[in-house]
């Protein structure tokens, strides 16, 4: 087991949180950062493009969106437009790839199998596609996946729709796959789901998938380490 | 992944600490991603590549390539001037799993400092750093 850190946020601002991802990744790849970081939070409601775009998959007009207060973040992640949402359980992992001996398509996989264990503790039975990747409870998409490596380190990550208002991804063809429904555990379990214990069954998961084992740490923390750009 | 045995690194050529690769050809640089890189990555969807004429500085985002919902950003290994890109990844990306010394190389680059090569590692130092 290696050490890393576990930063877990409150709800976060979409580009703060990019922020801070940017900033670890470099401090990560110079070493600043001494350990992997995993981040757990949720977003107030945005859309982000992945980096071939994915605009063509906006079903709504952008002035809708503006009207709503909801903006179009492009990222440099892989994978197409996106919704995230309060409700929707973030994960960033932050891993040095060539240090760690994992590969990209294995942190992938890693990531859906932490999502479809996290759903049968809660009754739900969630499988991972090798093709549509995410995590699927028959024809509906429970979470998604989209990650970025810069220098071997990852960043972006996972989402896993727990209580997520499901409308706005009704505006979008989300993945970019037409007609792909969305679907929330709560939904699937037929039963109230707590965040913040699927919050406890992600880390649980992912430590042992990723064979980590957690520190948690604050922002003050990993200030020092991690210098974000003014 | 493959053991670094399975994985092939030519003589002929240098590499960076990010898995890219530089080919002296005439005054120019050819450049592709090493076999421990697109081993790294799994099946290769999509290359971005860079504009021809664009001028890179050593380390510089010149492209990206996508696999599995996953993309990696490519680095110049060499500073200077693209020259020509390879164009065929564009309907054929698998070629830098396949071979990612030929047919999968990305781009040719006028280097500013032709000596920048020799600051590269040799087959020897890249298998040393991979193995850690």
């Amino acid at each position: 087991m290696t050490a890393a850190y576990l930063l877990d946020l409150p709800r976060t601002d979409y580009s703060e949180a990019l922020a801070l991802q940017r900033a670890a990744v470099d401090a990560r790849r110079s070493g600043r950062l001494d350990r992997d970081l995993v981040i757990l939070l949720e977003h107030p409601p945005v859309f982000t493009l992945g980096r071939r775009g994915g605009r063509e998959n906006l079903l709504i007009s952008e002035a809708i969106l503006q009207e709503k207060g909801i903006a179009i973040v492009p990222v440099e992640r892989g994978g197409d437009i996106t919704y995230h949402g309060p409700g929707q359980l973030v994960v960033y992992p932050l891993i040095d790839l060539t240090a760690a001996r994992i590969k990209v398509v294995e942190l992938v996989t890693a990531m859906e199998t932490a999502m479809v264990r996290t759903a049968a503790q809660w009754g739900v039975s969630a499988r991972g596609d090798t093709v549509h990747r995410g995590a699927w409870v028959g024809p509906r998409k429970l979470g998604s996946v989209g990650i970025t490596v810069r220098r071997s380190v990852s960043f972006h990550g996972l989402a896993l729709n727990v209580t997520t208002d499901r409308t706005p991804f009704t505006w979008i063809n989300p993945c970019g796959i037409q007609s792909c429904e969305m679907t929330t555990l709560a939904r699937e379990a037929g039963a109230a789901v707590s965040m913040e214990t699927v919050r406890q069954q992600m880390v649980a998961h992912l430590g042992l998938l990723l064979d980590l084992t957690f520190e948690r740490v604050s922002r003050d923390t990993l200030a020092p380490m991690v210098q974000e750009a003014a | 992944m493959k053991d670094i045995e399975e994985l092939h690194f030519p003589e002929d050529i240098r590499y960076s600490q990010d898995h890219e690769w530089a080919r002296p050809e005439g005054d120019l640089f050819v450049v592709g991603i090493s076999d421990y890189a697109q081993d790294q990555l799994g099946d290769i969807v999509f290359v971005e590549l860079p504009a021809t004429g664009r001028t890179l500085t050593e380390g510089e985002d010149f492209g990206s390539v996508e696999s599995v919902k996953a993309v990696s950003e490519l680095l110049a290994p060499l500073a200077g001037e693209v020259v020509a890109v390879n164009a065929e990844l564009e309907d054929q990306p698998e070629m830098v799993n396949s071979q990612p010394y030929k047919g999968g190389w990305m781009m040719k680059i006028k280097p500013a400092n032709g000596a920048d090569y020799d600051q590269l590692m040799d087959r020897d130092a890249y298998l040393n750093m991979l193995k850690g």
